[in-house]
């Protein structure tokens, strides 16, 4: 299948003032910092990483939506729709729509449920009122809800009810991609399951294409086709869901995942725990290597003065770490059976 | 030998515009010397109240126990006078909560803040309470205490501040800890370095731990036996390794399947999430003579809706409130 979006060295970068700057000095904190990646039609790339590791603005940067200073490309279907002025804003603002994460403050409180569905075909769209209507009533179907509920106000819907209507709202312009931001973090974990499956769902039954944000694992193994880890604004690894979570090669990513509480005994067994210790980098005063080398356990000379490439050694399983070579063996390997 | 605290048909009110409703309702569990249990359910399940009510920290004029008794070593906390109350917390039982930003005061040093507790419970001087508290956050590992005792907590990272968190907890060895989700706000590599932490100190202090959650997994890492919670009532009590063998509640069985969990040798197959539909009834429908669960219940029968289930007791450790516990 077509690469549907097609991400190529996008930058996002802040100004902050800063202490020992002179005046007239500007520094720059760098969120994401030249990154590339691709998604297939239909499928979904998820984005883990902690918090602070640029995932977010990653993607919300794709939808025109942070405030910084962004540079690189972002094509769709071949298309730039890096947008140059009004007009291919809102072309490229229908194509690309966003689920947010906290459905208490991404509903406007003074608006009817219906109203907010149909707020985004308003203002991006020149439909006439009966379609938008329609349009609004079989998305109401489609995402669980009853039709007596349109006229209902934000308040009076659960936490899990309110993550349908910006699920609603977000399929309206009928979109190509959707940007879900941590879409289930703060639900109850019974609604989790909720919504996760509807929207799988809708994924089949109109053909989206999602970017997925998540620090959750368990969530992004269920859902993912592909996995792009982020640490302090760089990928680091970059796979399909079964090499990534089979045979994960970073020392970042096998970390992560081996920090995942598990309710399956062997698998906790199995897994030692690989703790790192510390918290990651400042981001304004990052090491000149590898990012990840103050907190690696099995960091060398190199990786102190080099930052490595997100190379793939000839295959689909890129990975930015200067000790994984081309047979795809994990450098963590060696630490687990130490540890065992 | 006599469990540290004991917890005998509590039944706790809370005061809403609709009128009374009964937050916890029948509640009795025992907690061990060293022992390490975790409460389990969905938001508004009665949960954090227990942990409130056995620190004496109701709502006041909104909360209030009702019937039934919190015995600590013997001592019955619902009747004893504010001071004594006031001596048992932070000295004998302690709390952290789920939010390390908000629970620090942003205007004093984590260092004044652990010697506060240090001279206010246990005596000590100006010098001294400072020197323990270098030691404390030394305990919590955090590099270089001599220096960090006199940072702010914005200067802190979150894991950070929830280590602080735990060393104010534990800076009197309490006997008992309730840590109320102590990580959900945190990344899942700080997480397990604070279950990690956890862990050890009760291994050296042999502190018993009261753990609130909704992860399964993190119940799974740090206790021994869990309580799953619904709508104020216990649904099912066990030992963790008997229960996620096989659940005997259809809530409880709903809570593990609900939640994608990962697994060793991934393959290509994906089924649906189980879903458990609907969510947690209101405070208004709480107390009633029926099983709670039985509207999200996929097992339901008209004996569900009529009347509140007993308590099936399997192979005398694992105990479900379900009237069809032995089908599950």
């Amino acid at each position: 299948m077509s690469q549907l979006l097609d991400v190529r060295n996008l930058s996002v970068r802040f100004p902050v003032g800063r202490k020992g700057a002179g005046w007239g000095q500007v520094s720059y904190l760098t969120a994401v910092d030249d990154i590339s990646f691709t998604v297939r039609k239909g499928e979904t790339l998820a984005i883990v990483g902690e918090s602070g590791s640029g995932k977010t603005t990653a993607a919300l940067a794709i939808a025109q939506l942070v405030g910084g200073e962004t540079s690189g490309r972002v094509m769709l279907d071949g298309q730039d729709i890096m947008p140059a002025n009004r007009d291919q804003l809102r072309a490229m603002r229908r194509r690309v729509q966003v689920i947010f994460q906290d459905p208490y403050s991404s509903l406007n409180p003074r608006k009817r449920a219906e109203e907010i569905v149909r707020e985004p075909l308003d203002n991006l769209t020149d439909k006439p009122a009966a379609e938008k209507q329609e349009i609004v009533d079989r998305l109401f179907e489609a995402v669980g809800l009853r039709p007596e509920q349109k006229r209902l106000f934000p308040h009076q819907f659960s936490g899990g009810q309110r993550q349908r209507i910006g699920i609603a709202r977000a399929l309206s312009t009928q979109p190509d991609v959707i940007i879900c931001d941590e879409p289930v973090s703060a639900l109850d974990v019974a609604v989790q399951a909720q919504i996760l499956n509807l929207l799988r769902r809708l994924q089949s039954e109109f053909g989206l294409t999602y970017v997925f944000i998540s620090h959750d694992l368990g969530v992004v193994q269920h859902m993912c086709d592909s996995v792009a880890v982020m640490y302090m604004g760089k990928i680091v690894e970059h796979t399909d869901r079964l090499s990534l979570f089979n045979n994960p090669l970073h020392p970042y990513t096998t970390a992560l995942l081996s920090a995942v509480p598990s309710v399956d005994p062997t698998l906790r067994d199995q897994s030692r725990r690989i703790l790192i210790p510390g918290d990651p980098p400042d981001p304004l005063n990052l090491p000149a290597g590898c990012r990840f080398v103050s907190r690696c356990p099995v960091a060398q000379t190199r990786c102190r003065e080099l930052a490595p490439e997100l190379t793939g050694n000839g295959t689909d399983h890129r990975t930015a770490c200067h000790l994984v070579d081309a047979n795809l063996v994990s450098p963590m390997q060696s630490v687990r059976e130490a540890g065992l | 030998m006599e469990p540290l605290l004991k917890v005998e048909n509590l039944r706790i009110e809370l005061k809403t515009r609709a009128g009374v409703a009964p937050v916890i309702d029948d509640l009795s569990f025992e907690l061990g010397h060293g022992e390490s249990i975790s409460f389990v359910g969905e938001s508004g399940c009665g949960k954090s109240m227990t942990a409130l009510a056995i620190m004496g920290l109701l709502p006041e004029g909104i909360g209030r126990v009702a019937s039934g008794r919190i015995l600590f070593d013997g001592e019955d906390l619902t009747v004893v006078s504010d001071r004594r109350l006031r001596d048992i917390r932070g000295n004998e039982i302690s709390m952290i909560f789920q939010e390390p930003m908000t629970s620090l005061n942003p205007v004093y040093t984590v260092g004044e803040q652990i010697a506060e507790v240090l001279r206010a419970h246990q005596n000590l001087g100006q010098k001294a309470a400072w020197a323990m508290a270098t030691e404390l956050l030394d305990a919590v590992r955090i590099p270089n205490p001599g220096r960090r005792i006199n940072d702010y907590p914005f200067q802190m990272s979150g894991g950070q501040r929830q280590r602080v968190m735990i060393a104010i907890a534990l800076a009197c060895k309490p006997k008992i800890l309730i840590a109320d989700e102590p990580t959900t706000a945190l990344d899942v590599t700080v997480q397990a370095q604070i279950f990690d932490l956890l862990r050890d100190l009760r291994r050296q202090t042999g502190t018993s731990i009261i753990m609130i959650t909704h992860d399964m997994g993190a119940v799974a890492e740090m206790a021994e036996r869990m309580i799953v919670m619904y709508a104020g009532r216990k649904a099912e009590e066990g030992p963790v390794a008997d229960i996620i063998a096989h659940a005997r509640h259809p809530y409880t069985r709903g809570l593990i399947s609900c939640v994608p969990h990962i697994v060793a040798n991934l393959t290509d197959a994906r089924e649906e999430l189980t879903e458990i539909p609907g969510i947690v009834p209101g405070l208004g429908e709480f107390g009633q003579d029926r099983c709670l669960f039985s509207a999200r219940c996929p097992q339901v029968t008209d004996k569900c809706r009529k009347a509140r289930p007993e308590t099936a007791i399997f192979g005398g450790r694992q105990a479900s409130a379900c009237w069809h516990a032995e089908e599950v």
